[in-house]
């Protein structure tokens, strides 16, 4: 059984009320679960909350309070909303929607309406809206050994690995409750031994895109054992964000990692030797363009075809990808007949109007959306489509999960010209 | 029949039994793998694709995908759709999550032998969330 502190013991108890007690109750069964000795305290989350398609399972005119307590806290009995941990900052992951755009986004004004309602629910016990699945790029950035939770796997990968914070991929009912209650297990990724790295992969592919990034996530998650902390090691040139953000994504896809070192980049892997605390990693795997070039034939369908549903912004784009976005489209139209999907969130959104990107992008017939992404809003937003193109390895492979029509999957410029030719062009491997 | 016993750590007490969906590579935590609704396997790469995770005995080596993973399986779980129990090599966060919001009988951690590899799907398996017992009595 896990150990608690008196102010632990007296949460459980429900002395600081019965909303705190409950996602305590659950916290503690977690912790079990686990195997973890004590609880540690978390100062950031961000939550996979709103009218998220995972709550198809109610009546949408069922209770939010009902709902929150039975979903999250475990709890029969219908709760009323209290505040979240002073001391943890926490603020909404990638939303159900888009927060107005339902007709081009393809979903019904009922569901941005009531997205809009639980997001307030939460908002006032603490919980602000953010609706971001990289919220890095406004801001949420755990230090150093601060202790987090969050509900998206890439920001997981991410605030481990380049941040050099602590937290696991765990859930969203742990995620809400370690928020109410600013505890979570000490265990996993939240303990200093559970952080060395165990898989050596040695990359001998190019690395240069950040579609490149993104290939090689997705092709060591698939590629490695599985229980281990990867180091990645190569001569390559170092990422910036962005490319590894791609990189975060994929490799969440097809493993469970949490936390990738990667030599000479991320701060707790000057060297090699550091990330492995100078013992001999027990798996030791190598990555060729081959193996990424296979993970592309996974991801990508044969050959070329017409194409009339073109999203890009899988994780959500930055401002700079925004930039790149309206300077490849500035006086170009997209194909009559297709729809041009361009994801970010909200404050990054704003700055791109400010800086006139959206107006340039929006003018080619593209739509700027955003805390949102297909894959999330489920079948209902792109059931229309007859061809996709998709940036973002994350994105790609798992709508092959929602249709049955063929997906592309390339990098920004690939989708860009699907969009404005309204047809795919197969990609051309170049000789490495 | 021959039976087979293999021991984990119990990580929700109870016993259960039931024919195995062994998931060699997980279930994706993305949405859309699993059906919110229906508690169906619409993963297309994974071997089960298809198949509901209705009653079973769920063996997987770990969770993987999105962290939205445990709230897939709780969807179903609310719609009645729930497996009898889990079965799972090593936990992790992801799945702990499930199993704990899930708390349905539960044998993780296995040291000695890898219950993915040791049973296949539609043995028939007992287990005890209590001692981390799990019996397989294998299809003929």
């Amino acid at each position: 059984m896990v150990h608690l502190t008196d102010k632990e013991k007296r949460m459980l108890e429900g002395d600081l009320g019965e909303f705190r007690g409950k996602a305590m109750e659950f916290i503690v069964r977690y912790a079990d679960v686990l195997g973890a000795e004590e609880l540690v305290e978390v100062s950031r989350a961000t939550l996979f909350i709103g009218a998220q398609r995972y709550l198809d399972c109610y009546d949408p005119a069922t209770d939010y309070g009902k709902i929150f307590s039975e979903f999250y806290l475990c709890s029969e009995k219908a709760l009323d909303f209290a505040r979240f941990a002073e001391g943890c900052k926490t603020q909404t992951c990638a939303g159900a929607c888009d927060f107005a755009e339902y007709r081009r986004s393809h979903v019904s004004k009922e569901l941005i309406d009531r997205n809009w309602s639980y997001l307030q629910a939460t908002k006032e016990c603490g919980v602000k809206i953010v609706e971001s699945c990289t919220p890095y790029y406004v801001g949420w950035i755990p230090i150093m050994g601060e202790h987090f939770v969050s509900t998206e796997s890439s920001n997981v990968v991410i605030s481990n690995s380049v941040f050099g914070a602590m937290g696991n991929s765990d859930g969203v009912e742990a995620a809400v409750c370690a928020a109410i209650t600013g505890r979570t297990p000490k265990w996993g990724m939240h303990v200093r031994s559970g952080r060395r790295a165990t898989c050596l992969v040695n990359v001998e592919c190019r690395l240069e895109t950040a579609f490149d990034w993104d290939l090689l996530g997705f092709t060591i998650g698939r590629l490695m054992p599985k229980h281990v902390v990867p180091v990645v090691a190569g001569d390559f040139p170092k990422p910036d964000i962005d490319r590894l953000k791609q990189f975060a994504s994929s490799i969440a896809v097809t493993s469970s990692t949490e936390l990738c070192h990667i030599v000479g980049v991320t701060p707790e892997a000057h060297t090699l030797e550091m990330a492995t605390d100078g013992r001999k990693p027990p798996y030791e795997i190598t990555v060729s363009r081959e193996d990424c070039v296979e993970s592309f034939e996974m991801i990508c369908d044969k050959g070329s075809g017409p194409v009339d549903y073109v999203s890009i912004g899988c994780p959500h784009l930055s401002l700079d990808e925004l930039k790149g976005v309206a300077e490849s489209l500035r006086g170009k139209r997209i194909r009559r007949g297709g729809e041009l999907l361009v994801w970010t969130d909200y404050a990054t959104k704003s700055m791109s109007d400010l800086n006139g990107y959206t107006r340039t992008i929006e003018d080619s017939g593209a739509c700027v959306l955003t805390g949102s992404c297909p894959v999330v809003m489920r079948e209902d937003c792109h059931r229309h489509a007859t061809g996709m193109a998709i940036n973002g390895a994350k994105q790609a492979f798992n709508i092959k999960n929602q249709t049955g029509v063929p997906v592309y999957f390339g990098d920004i410029r690939e989708c860009l010209n699907a969009a404005l030719l309204g047809k795919w062009e197969k990609r051309t491997w170049k000789k490495s | 029949m021959e039976k087979i016993v293999i021991r984990g750590r119990g990580a929700i007490p109870g016993i259960a039994e039931g024919a195995a969906l062994v998931c060699p590579d997980s279930i994706a935590g993305n949405s859309g793998a699993l059906g919110d609704l229906d508690g169906v396997i619409h993963e297309k790469s994974n071997p089960c694709c298809g198949r509901s995770i209705r009653d079973a005995i769920l063996v997987i080596p770990c969770a993987k995908g999105s962290n939205g993973f445990s709230a897939h399986f709780k969807c179903a779980f609310l719609k009645g759709v729930r497996p009898a129990g889990w079965v799972s090599t090593k936990v992790d966060g992801r799945l702990g999550v499930a199993l704990a919001s899930l708390n349905l009988p539960a044998v993780v951690d296995f040291e000695d032998a890898d219950p993915v590899k040791v049973i296949e799907t539609g043995d028939w398996v007992k287990i005890d969330g209590t001692t981390g017992i799990v019996e397989i009595s294998k299809t003929e």
